[in-house]
């Protein structure tokens, strides 16, 4: 029986109520739970967390562009088949000449076609029961790949190519699947259909001041405080690109090299932005938004004063 | 049990079928659901696919299960406020004591919520008899009693009975019966919380079956929804501007083409030779890929369309960046004579033929109001747009004036014989792609 106790994150891991419920609910179903949100919201860090803090098997698959079912599931390599094949020509040749010596094939047979089998990280995960399985940025992926996973889910059982070995699994002992995507393209609507959604909503914050707490607990309550507050003021510019709790994370690790009143001061000039903001137009924005030097408008301003 | 729900959704926008009911009923088979509060959820991760679906399931659920009907762009404590179910909730709530009068609404709403999310009342208190048990009203017993006496009598046995050892079948016809007793009395009027002085939101105050683990939360979350506009009320029905883009954007999805190419598949190749005794045909192989090709036509003359042209370029430029994929604008005046022109300002012209001389598979969106006077509407412009739409057969034309105007223009409804017309929202998109992606492809 696979893991289905409620799990609402671990001492380093803050998991919000709502996508605890959620996961909760995905792994007792035994359909996988489908993470939608903005970059930075942790999305990745579930199942991560989830299987280090459990001490379960994790199996990752980081989506690309060129992902393809093959390198998820399970594929057959050719090269190495067609090496042993020509090996067996080989050595027989050699065995008509009389010499002794043969060529090795490193165990593998070209009889067992399940030799040359490599498996993917959905083959493994479908293989050891009560496992984890992560589908990383599925959003990432050609069109193709989420309706060719549908079976996949829906049956349970992988047919491995070639060997036509099927491996299966019961829903009681389904791995624990996570699917993050950064809806940068839509998923076709019955892949949708087959996970549980959740949408995590950027943190408020309250629960950021957690977040960072679990990150940094030596940094000074009045300047995270200062730092959150900044953080949300340059996400409500409407940047191209708003800064995600990891670019916030990244700036108070900066901060807190300093002494505190130097602290204060450097968050109110925005010290390190570059930490925070990652593209030149944003940066003028900002400059703009928050009346500092550099800002262009505030410049000519000063200018005509 | 719950079969009229799904539809309740569809008609708030929230795709809902018959499948997310068996879901609701396996995860009642499993222990998931004890409360109204784990409805929702699970409802939540079932039938909400795009975070423009919370705020519209929301509301069908508050609506359905709870007995409070949110009016457009209204926040949920407002509508909850004027609820009957909220009324008479607090007239039981205050009953109780009399301090509770001097509570501020705000703490009072969330009172309210936090019991309809974590009461489990309804679903577990009925199911494991403590009702009989505990409390001797006789509505009650009608209630949960169902005449099954024999079966309380065994509870009454044994008191920490657990509702889960109960026979799961039995426990669903009971379900069913409370649920459609609450629905009944929903249509009735007087909602579902308690009448004749039994309520079932607990003299206590507290929840009455106790917090579960696991099985709480949502009435804040719900709360939040409301009062977030990124969730809510993303009206799709209203023209694309900088509020519902992304919701366009979505239904812009089905414009993706796939494209077949021809690559050498050398697993194939090798495995065929290994066969054949070392003799190496190529055999080849198709890939698919993503294609997209779009040709806009806008009409930026005239002040009545300036307001709706950056929108639209906005979205297109989004969807540019997003897929990197081919994409031609053009701008025209009122309508298409024999130039259409390169730049905004209308002073590099381009011939139509040039236009037409692209792949008949690109699509092309003309973006305008249609409207003009009929003497500018000549043969000539008319047999342009018939060329285009000879051309191209995935051609829409997105038109941002309000669909029941249509028929008041002239110009309007001659262009509209030429080429399909929608409406520029979301809808209208996602309808104009679905009917472009009827069309086949020339020459594939």
């Amino acid at each position: 029986m696979a893991e289905t106790s409620f799990w609402t994150g671990s001492e380093s891991y803050l998991c919000d109520r709502e996508l605890a419920q959620a996961f909760h609910m995905a792994r007792v179903l035994g359909m996988p739970l489908l993470i939608e949100g903005e970059p930075g919201t942790g999305k990745t860090e579930l199942p991560l967390q989830y299987a280090k803090n459990k001490d379960l098997e994790l199996h990752v698959y980081p989506v690309g562009s060129k992902s393809t079912v093959d390198q998820f599931v399970a594929k057959f390599d050719h090269v190495k088949y067609l090496r042993d094949s020509q090996i067996e020509v080989l050595n027989a040749q050699r065995e008509e000449k009389g010499l002794g010596t043969k060529l090795s094939s490193g165990g593998r047979s070209t009889e067992v076609l399940d030799d040359y089998v490599l498996l993917g990280p959905a083959a493994k995960a479908y293989s050891s029961p009560n496992s984890v399985l992560l589908i990383d940025e599925i959003d990432k992926a050609p069109r193709e790949f989420p309706n060719d996973l549908l079976y996949a889910l829906s049956h349970r059982k992988f047919v491995m190519p070639e060997s036509g070995k099927i491996i299966s699994v019961s829903e009681e002992d389904m791995p624990a699947i996570v699917i993050t995507s950064n809806r940068e393209q839509e998923l076709p609507t019955a892949f949708k259909g087959r996970c549980i959604y959740h949408y995590i909503s950027f943190p408020g914050p309250e629960i950021m001041r957690e977040i960072v707490a679990k990150h940094y607990n030596d940094v000074d309550d009045e300047i995270v405080g200062k730092a959150i507050e900044m953080f949300y003021q340059l996400r409500q510019l409407g940047l191209e690109r708003s800064p995600s709790t990891r670019e916030l994370l990244n700036w108070l690790k900066y901060l807190k090299t300093f002494a505190k009143e130097d602290t204060i001061k450097k968050i109110q000039e925005l010290d390190g932005l570059g930490a925070l903001v990652k593209t030149q137009d944003d940066v003028k924005r900002v400059k703009r938004n928050m009346d500092l030097p550099g800002g262009g408008f505030s410049e000519s301003k000063r200018f005509y004063q | 049990m719950f079969e009229s729900f799904p539809e309740v959704c569809r008609s708030f926008g929230v795709p809902a079928d018959v499948r997310s009911l068996l879901l609701l009923r396996k995860a009642m088979e499993r222990d998931l659901i004890h409360t109204v509060g784990d409805i929702y959820s699970l409802m939540k991760g079932a039938l909400v696919k795009d975070p423009t679906h919370i705020g519209p399931f929301t509301q069908a659920f508050y609506s359905y299960f709870v007995g409070v009907d949110v009016n457009p762009g209204e926040r949920l404590s407002d509508a909850i406020e004027r609820s009957q179910t909220f009324q008479d909730w607090l007239d039981d709530f205050i009953k109780v004591d009399e301090e509770r009068v001097n509570m501020n609404m705000d703490e009072l709403i969330e009172r309210f919520l936090d019991e309809v999310h974590t009461t489990s009342y309804d679903i577990k208190r009925v199911l494991d008899g403590e009702d009989i048990l505990e409390n001797d009203n006789p509505d009650l017993k009608d209630r949960a009693g169902d005449g099954d006496d024999a079966a309380n009598a065994e509870r009454l046995l044994d008191r920490a009975a657990d509702y889960r050892f109960v026979d799961l079948e039995e426990l669903r016809r009971r379900m069913e019966r409370v649920m459609e007793q609450q629905k009944g009395k929903h249509s009735g009027g007087s909602h579902w919380i308690g009448t004749g002085g039994v309520s079932p939101y607990g003299h206590g105050g507290a929840a009455m079956g106790g917090i579960r683990v696991g099985g709480s939360g949502g009435g804040k979350m719900a709360r939040q929804v409301f009062d977030d506009p990124q969730y809510y009320p993303v009206d799709i029905d209203a023209h694309i501007s900088d509020d519902n883009i992304d919701a366009t954007l979505a239904s812009l999805k089905g414009v993706l083409e796939e494209t077949n190419e021809m690559l050498l598949d050398i697993p194939l190749t090798v495995k065929t030779g290994v066969k054949e005794g070392g003799l190496f045909l190529p055999i080849e192989l198709e890939k698919t890929n993503d294609k997209l090709q779009v040709i806009l036509l806008i009409d930026n003359g005239g002040y009545s369309m300036d307001y709706y042209i950056r929108p639209v370029q906005a979205l297109f430029k989004k969807m540019k960046t997003r897929y990197a994929h081919d994409l031609e604008t053009y701008y025209f005046h009122n309508t298409i004579y024999k130039y259409v022109y390169e730049d905004e300002r209308r002073t590099r012209p381009i011939p139509i033929e040039r236009v037409l001389s692209k792949d008949p598979n690109y699509r092309v969106f003309v973006i305008g109001d249609a409207a003009m006077a009929p003497y500018e509407l000549h043969e000539g412009s008319v047999i342009a747009w018939g060329r285009f739409s000879e051309k191209f057969k995935k051609i829409a034309w997105l038109n941002p004036v309000s669909e029941k105007h249509w028929s008041i223009t002239f110009t309007t409804t001659i262009l509209k014989r030429i080429i399909p017309m929608y409406s520029m929202t979301p809808r209208g998109i996602e309808k104009a792609i679905q009917e472009m992606n009827k069309k086949k492809n020339a020459g594939g």
